[in-house]
């Protein structure tokens, strides 16, 4: 009896896992795109897409809806502007290219272009502005929340828009800053389909959210084709409005975007290499070896290190919640001061970001843009290029902190100064950084163990602003984008994020300085460029002598990394058509998609 | 015993693998000594350096130099920055540009050259040609370039007010002898990410994964034999509730509940000692039941009942009477323990849940660090092939010693 239990058994595994194999390959077999017609990207969409609902949150839908740091994702959902991280510019999509402010920023008015059309034919216009920033506030999504505390209404009377900042008491508005993200960075849904999902959800905010979209409408060029734990494919909607002249006045090239889902970065990397990818947004160390020692057709936004444009700067955070670090500026000074900024370049970035001998730290990314924005002579002394563990030792031993006990380790209130570095498991670059912060901590007698816990744990921890289990840990404040570099030196020391639940928004390791807060509050209703200049000196000044945090190298915020097996006229440094290296989809990088060619 | 001995050095196998471990374990305790210093100390700034000599070039510049005239020099210069696929490439470009190649001969390099200058241009953009193309052209003119900017190299230095003063000539015919410049570094195995010297931290590493191994082995050999002595001896409720733990051990796969383990330990508390202690406490299952069966053989034997007779402890009966009738294999099992130890301790760096990477480095590590680089496919083998050929070796002379031991104590295998 049991024998025959046991064949029965192992005949059903057999017939399932036929079942299985057939289904796999009758699903693969559904899409073949033809090469020549497909852009392939690699190191953007991980994981299975939950749902193409642009009003809605956790949509795991990386290629159709993405507020990048370097701009929105517009391939499927478009937004108002473009913003170009190479010059700052806000290049009208949906709107015209001019906007207008009134004469005390309270009020901002721009059109919607005539030619703006919904997939299902129907024109854009104002009120689709307007609903989509009233659902955000109903529902609480990434719009209401972003936007909603700093614009008061909109407003649209056919095509014409109004966005009405929120104002305080003296009718200064809150947060000018704010409503330009809000142009660059919001995808418009279509007012008619917002109904539609209100409608079926009978109104409730978390069904909204839920919502899988799958009857959506949208703008942009490309439409959902198919998607599995596989891949997700786009496929062009030749009736696209941009293709009138007051846009691009052309389709995009490639016909399909297709995006392949990979195991991990590696995997991704095969890809590119084998010219299955054309597109790789993903940190390939020593990537100059690809063309200079493998000879492969492979190239980035530059020709020469650091290959990118350096937008942000993963920062090393040091939790205040920790009295042996809040109490002793010496401490943070000593350890930032200590740590081979150059060995991590090298190492951890392989030099695919300047070094800070050549862009001397501050609150800026290295842009001329931001370099610009404060006065480099009044910092000077302030600034560290790192590896001084002659200066550290000093003091540390002039702050008090000693190793009395002769262990070695330096002593605070008579215990081992012993602290963490602390970053997510598998994140190599990041993990390289803190070996060389823990190495910094040996040489200065204070003792510094790294930890990796897996991502799942970190991102609950670090966003706790009361939690005390990591001393110091990585996170990047944000790259570019119209708000900063204000929003970023607000995520360094501004005091809006100190203790707030689940802060993923700044200000990591809860510092507070009532003096950096106001004048971090300033910036945004300050015009004047000289007043600016100031005030930014002023902050960087605050930053470099308190040290509540320390950035350890520059970094692109997107990579960008091309293979021109079969699509070539990629975007490039200096080939004069100021596109960024936004990996072709986001802010006004899109623009790449429409002058692809095929090689040969 | 003596006799033990020899019979086992008669064994080919034995003696093979023992020769591997001990040569292994000399250069652990041999290398140090001519190259001492931390081995965790970064050496390199970059990252994967190609294993080799390094001369450095400042010193080099400053000591005296012989001049040789070689026949082959110029020619080896030139096949270093002119290689033949950048002469077909050079081709490709003057058919793009339409020049005249009819009468072009690609061995004639002075010729191709001339034709280069003559055709070359940065500025143009050939129809149809991919920017990574364009972008190697750039670097070929510059290496060409180099090549034809004459048959010196000049040294300046900055005076007083910053202007370059020349003071020293290089000629293509200058040679110095590596012994009188004044730093030269030898990598055999160049440098891993983090820019360490891979051969050192390699014979650290072994050190450590050795030493990792032969606690795993101890751990696990001590539980597995006490446990099944007792079993084995005792006999019935304590056999049944040692053989219940035991088995629940066995049903539970040991690598995954090592991972679970050394998850739920966190890396703060994984030191190298940790790491093996939790090996060994997660593999002492069948030397247990090996032992307990054993055991069961001999307890009813005439020497064992005439020791109980004569009232003989049970301590002293397992310990004089049983354990050196199994002795043999215990030191067998102990063996294959601290070999599955090494590779135990490899599996769980791999999977980045080793021992703590700061302090010393371990086999494991050395190849969880190599993937994390992606050393696999960047082609830095050096960075992780070595450390593999290093477990390899371990393992096999171990089972080599393992399976030689076996021919001469296994009845049933004896020749």
């Amino acid at each position: 009896m049991k024998k025959r239990i046991a064949m029965l058994l192992a005949a059903a595994m057999v017939v399932s896992s036929m079942a299985t194999a057939v289904s796999a390959e009758e699903a693969a077999g559904d899409v073949t795109l033809p090469r020549e017609e497909t852009l392939y990207f690699a190191g953007q969409q991980w994981g299975t897409v939950n749902s193409y609902n642009p009003i809605g949150t956790n949509q795991n839908n990386a290629m159709a809806i993405a507020g990048g740091p370097s701009g929105y994702r517009t391939i499927m959902f478009e937004t108002l502007y473009m913003y170009n991280f190479m010059d700052g510019s806000m290049i009208g999509l949906l709107a015209n290219d001019d906007y207008a402010w009134n004469d005390d920023m309270t009020a901002l008015t721009f059109t919607i272009k005539d030619a703006a059309k919904w997939s299902d034919g129907t024109p854009v216009t104002g009120a689709d502005v307007v609903r989509t920033f009233d659902i955000g506030v109903e529902i609480g999504n990434g719009t209401g929340t972003g936007s909603g505390p700093y614009i008061d209404s909109i407003v649209a009377d056919g095509n014409t828009v109004t966005i009405n900042a929120k104002v305080d008491d003296a009718g200064v508005p809150l947060n000018p800053l704010k409503l330009l993200d809000f142009l660059s960075g919001t995808p418009i849904a279509q007012a008619a389909w917002i109904d539609t999902v209100y409608d079926r959800c009978g109104g409730d905010a978390t069904a909204i959210l839920n919502d899988a979209g799958d009857d959506v409408v949208y703008s942009g060029p490309y439409g959902p084709y198919y998607d599995d734990d596989q891949k997700v494919v786009f496929i062009r909607n030749d009736e696209y409005w941009g293709q009138d002249a007051s846009m691009w006045g052309k389709l995009p090239v490639p016909k399909y975007i297709a995006h392949t889902i990979y195991a991990d970065n590696a995997a991704g990397e095969v890809a590119l290499k084998a010219g299955e990818v054309d597109v790789c947004q993903q940190f390939i160390g020593n990537v100059q070896n690809l063309w200079l020692e493998e000879g492969l057709p492979i190239s980035t936004y530059y020709e020469e290190a650091p290959y990118g444009v350096c937008l942000t700067m993963p920062t090393a955070w040091y939790n205040m919640n920790l009295p042996v670090l809040a109490d002793n500026v010496a401490l943070r000074k000593a350890i930032a001061m200590a740590v081979d900024y150059d060995s991590i370049i090298a190492n951890a970035m392989t030099n695919q970001s300047p070094s800070f001998s050549d862009v001397p730290r501050s609150l800026m990314n290295p842009t001329d843009g931001e370099q610009a924005l404060f006065d480099h002579d009044a910092v000077a002394d302030l600034q560290w290029a790192g590896n001084d563990i002659e200066g550290a030792n000093a003091l540390l031993d002039e702050a008090g902190l000693v190793d009395t006990d002769g262990d070695g380790y330096r002593e605070y209130n008579g215990e081992k100064i012993s602290l963490n570095a602390v970053c997510p498991n598998g994140w190599s670059d990041w993990q390289a950084s803190m070996e060389l912060v823990a190495a910094a901590g040996d040489k200065i007698g204070v003792e510094i163990t790294t930890l990796y816990p897996e991502y799942s744990i970190y991102q609950t921890v670090f966003v706790d602003p009361n939690q005390t289990e990591y001393a110091i840990f990585m996170w990047s404040p944000d790259a570019a984008g119209p708000s900063n570099p204000w929003n970023r030196v607000n995520q360094f020391m501004g005091l809006d994020y100190v203790g707030v639940a689940n802060n993923w928004s700044g200000n990591w390791g809860q510092y507070k300085n009532e003096e950096a807060d106001a004048l971090i509050k300033k910036i945004p209703v300050t015009s004047d460029p000289e007043e600016l200049k100031s005030l930014y000196t002023e902050l960087t000044k605050i930053y470099l002598t308190e040290v509540p945090s320390f950035s350890l190298m520059y970094r692109p915020s997107v990579f960008h990394a091309v293979n021109e097996s079969v699509w070539t006229n990629f975007p490039a440094g200096d080939d004069g058509r100021n596109i960024p290296p936004a990996d072709c989809t986001d802010g006004y990088g899109i623009a790449a998609l429409y002058d692809l060619e095929l090689v040969g | 015993m003596k006799n033990t001995l020899r019979q086992v050095f008669h064994s080919s196998k034995f003696v093979g693998g023992f020769t591997i471990f001990v040569l292994i374990l000399l250069t652990m305790i041999i290398y140090p000594l001519f190259n001492p210093g931390n081995p965790l100390q970064q050496i390199g700034v970059g990252t994967f350096a190609k294993p080799g000599t390094y001369v450095n070039l400042y010193d080099a510049t400053k000591a005296p130099t012989e001049t040789f005239r070689l026949e082959d020099a110029a020619e080896k210069r030139m096949a270093n920055s002119l290689s033949e696929e950048d002469k077909v490439a050079m081709v490709e470009w003057f058919t793009a540009v339409e020049a005249d190649i009819s009468d072009l001969d690609t061995s004639d390099t002075d010729k191709m050259l001339e034709m280069w200058e003559q055709y070359y241009d940065p500025t143009v953009k050939p129809k149809g040609m991919i920017r990574a193309k364009i972008n190697y052209y750039k670097r070929l003119d510059n290496a060409l370039k180099e090549l034809g900017s004459g048959d010196t190299v000049i040294i300046a230095d900055k005076d007083e007010t910053g202007a370059l003063v020349e003071t020293k000539k290089i000629l293509d015919t200058d040679y110095v002898n590596t012994n009188a410049v004044a730093n030269v570094k030898s990598l055999p195995l160049g440098t891993d990410n983090f820019g360490r010297d891979v051969l050192k931290e390699l014979v650290s590493a072994t050190g450590t994964s050795i030493r990792i191994g032969l606690i795993a082995g101890i751990v696990a050999t001590l539980i597995g034999l006490t446990l099944g002595l007792l079993a084995g001896y005792v006999g019935g409720f304590l056999d049944d509730f040692i053989m219940f733990i035991t088995n629940i051990f066995t049903v539970i796969p040991g690598f995954v509940l090592l991972i679970l383990i050394s998850y739920s330990l966190g890396q703060e508390q994984r030191g190298a000692a940790v790491v093996a202690t939790v090996i060994g406490f997660t593999s002492w299952t069948w030397t247990c039941r090996s032992v307990r069966s054993q055991v069961i053989s001999l307890r009813n034997r005439d020497h064992v009942n005439l020791s109980k007779l004569s009232g003989h402890s049970l301590f002293r009966i397992v310990l004089t009477d049983i354990l050196p009738y199994i002795a043999s294999y215990v030191v067998m099992a102990f063996i294959l323990q601290v070999s599955s130890g090494i590779l135990s301790e490899a599996q769980l760096s791999l999977l980045g849940l080793g021992p703590k990477t700061t302090e010393v480095p371990t086999l494991g590590l050395m190849m969880n660090w190599a993937m994390l680089y992606s050393a696999h496919t960047n082609g830095s083998w050096w960075a992780y092939f070595p450390v593999i050929l290093t477990i390899t070796l371990i393992s096999f002379s171990l089972n080599l010693m393992n399976t030689g031991l076996d021919q001469v104590f296994n009845p049933t295998l004896r020749d």
